[in-house]
């Protein structure tokens, strides 16, 4: 969702208590130098002060390359921790009766025509789900009802770091046919979800915490593609997709209200429940006399010290015979900051719930494609970010890419290939 | 986060408090403190309050030897004896193979 650079980092080093250093002009030349740091020695880190212009043409296209291959590394792990649990874990690909009540109408339909009205009467159904706890998320940032956004993100990411890695490693040993005995497996858990805690809210190691994020998006995907009939899943990745771009891009849109928000206030929003690709060594939180200052350097690093991060929560009942509370992370913004990028858990969870819906139904041919598919979606959105400078929707291009990929290889590709290798006819 | 932007006094903090914290049957963030701290503690140059960041990644280590002890003991001696337990074994097993031995 969101691609963000330095907020992500602040935003972890909030928890840390630092006294981020205060941006003074003066500085200029050793914030640029750090800035330019990671790119590995690049030639304005002599101290020169170019036009802050160039400068920050520079920034934003330097930072561009590399931080897009440092995005592809957790997505790309995100997708292999989905598919490698799907092709050896049966549980995830096995077909259930149970639904979740935002996907109330059934697909066991005698007629197409009636499964595919479904299908679209489901996907209306999960949209507004989203749309209405954005609403009220927005809702809720705009009043300063802060203490219950905190709550709220602190009993979702408990409800997953315990409740469905317990469940996905009962899974897990019981594909693996092993006798685990309860006190070990309470130890695990405990340990994989306390740890996940401190790392996420709290305070822990940068590589820990991204493995955690990524973890957590991947068990949520699992979920997703289990509970999700068939034909909804896909008609809902393109209605969230084209949701994203919407709430993103219009005016009223809610994540934009949000963004705006957010810019006007100049302050951290909540634990960090975005992905971000580099450490902070950004420049810190501006004070206020700060931000009237003429520099023009000053000035275009506040602004672009946006931070957006937007977790929707729906809470999902299943019926049946546990009650599950399933929580869905929808971060739907992309944004560009100085120091690094960011990328929300819902773009994850979404990228891993395409790929994992092509490697149940389909050969991994149709895997792979839909594997790059989102990748070069992924790139093709961080280019448009490196260019437009605003906070963007991830899920649009990726999801369209990768739906396109998958039906044109599953309908066309597939059957070519396999009768091209039946008549031992190699191309 | 970056260790490399917290003043001294802030890291041996934190190295404390996950010292600390690790003694709710949290061996896994003992393991945490030794990897994240351990360059802080034997590989920089001396430093005021690297003496007892030391001492605290040490007693983790050791504390994290006893429950990885303890838990192979543990594991070892279900595995090898959960059949032979009968009831009791089932009682206290998460998941119990199918098939025959």
């Amino acid at each position: 969702m969101a691609s963000s650079d330095s907020d992500d980092g602040i935003y972890t080093e909030r928890t840390a208590l630092v006294p981020a250093p205060s941006y003074r002009p003066n500085d200029t030349p050793t914030t640029r130098n750090r800035v330019n740091a990671p790119r590995g020695g690049a030639s304005a880190a002599d101290g020169r002060v170019l036009e802050a212009e160039e400068e920050e043409e520079e920034l934003t296209l330097k930072y561009g390359a590399k931080h897009v291959i440092m995005l592809f590394v957790p997505v790309t792990l995100c997708m292999a921790v989905v598919v490698a649990t799907i092709k050896s874990v049966s549980f995830y690909s096995e077909k259930s009766d149970q639904q979740l009540i935002y996907t109330p109408f059934t697909e066991n339909t005698a007629s197409v025509g009636r499964r595919l009205l479904n299908s679209v009467l489901n996907s209306l159904v999960m949209t507004s789900v989203i749309v209405i706890m954005t609403v009220f998320l927005v809702l809720l940032y705009k009043y300063r009802c802060y203490k219950f956004i905190h709550g709220w993100l602190i009993v979702s990411s408990l409800m997953l770091l315990f409740m469905f890695s317990f469940m996905y490693l009962g899974e897990v040993f019981k594909t693996y046919n092993v006798a685990v005995d309860i006190p070990t497996v309470l130890v695990l858990v405990w340990n994989f979800g306390a740890v996940g805690m401190i790392c996420i809210h709290w305070k822990g190691p940068l590589a820990l915490q991204q493995l955690y994020l990524i973890l957590i998006s991947a068990l949520m995907a699992l979920v997703f593609i289990k509970y999700l009939p068939e034909w909804s899943a896909w008609v809902i990745l393109g209605a969230v997709s084209i949701y994203d771009l919407l709430a993103v891009l219009c005016p009223k849109g809610p994540l934009r209200m949000l963004v705006e928000t957010a810019q006007e206030r100049n302050e951290p929003i909540f634990p960090a429940l975005i992905y971000s690709s580099a450490m902070a060594w950004t420049v810190g939180m501006a004070t206020p006399s700060d931000t009237q200052r003429s520099d023009t350097v000053c000035l275009h690093l506040v602004i672009r010290r946006k931070r957006v991060s937007v977790c929707v929560f729906i809470v999902c009942v299943c019926g049946g015979e546990a009650v599950c509370v399933y929580l869905l992370y929808v971060c739907v913004c992309v944004c560009a900051c100085v120091g690094g990028v960011k990328l929300g858990l819902g773009d994850f969870i979404f990228y891993s719930v395409l790929v994992g819906k092509a490697s149940v139904t389909a050969d991994w041919n149709t895997t792979l494609a839909c594997f790059i598919a989102i990748l070069i979606g992924l790139c093709v959105t961080l280019v448009l970010l490196a260019v437009w400078r605003k906070a963007l929707p991830a899920l649009p291009l990726s999801v369209t890419f990768g739906l396109v990929f998958y039906f044109s290889t599953d309908f066309l590709v597939r059957p070519f290939m396999d009768s091209l290798s039946d008549h031992q006819f190699y191309i | 986060m970056n260790l490399e932007r917290l003043p001294n006094e802030e890291k041996l903090g934190l190295c404390r408090k996950y010292y600390l914290i690790g003694f709710a049957f949290l061996p896994f963030l003992w393991l945490v403190n030794v990897v994240w701290f351990f360059q802080e503690a034997f590989i920089k140059p001396a430093y005021s309050e690297q003496l007892q960041i030391k001492s605290y990644v040490k007693r983790s280590a050791l504390g994290l030897l006893v429950w990885v002890t303890v838990l192979t003991t543990w594991i070892t001696i279900f595995q090898r004896f959960r059949a032979e337990w009968g009831e009791v074994g089932d009682y206290i097993s998460f998941t119990i193979p199918l098939g025959t031995p």
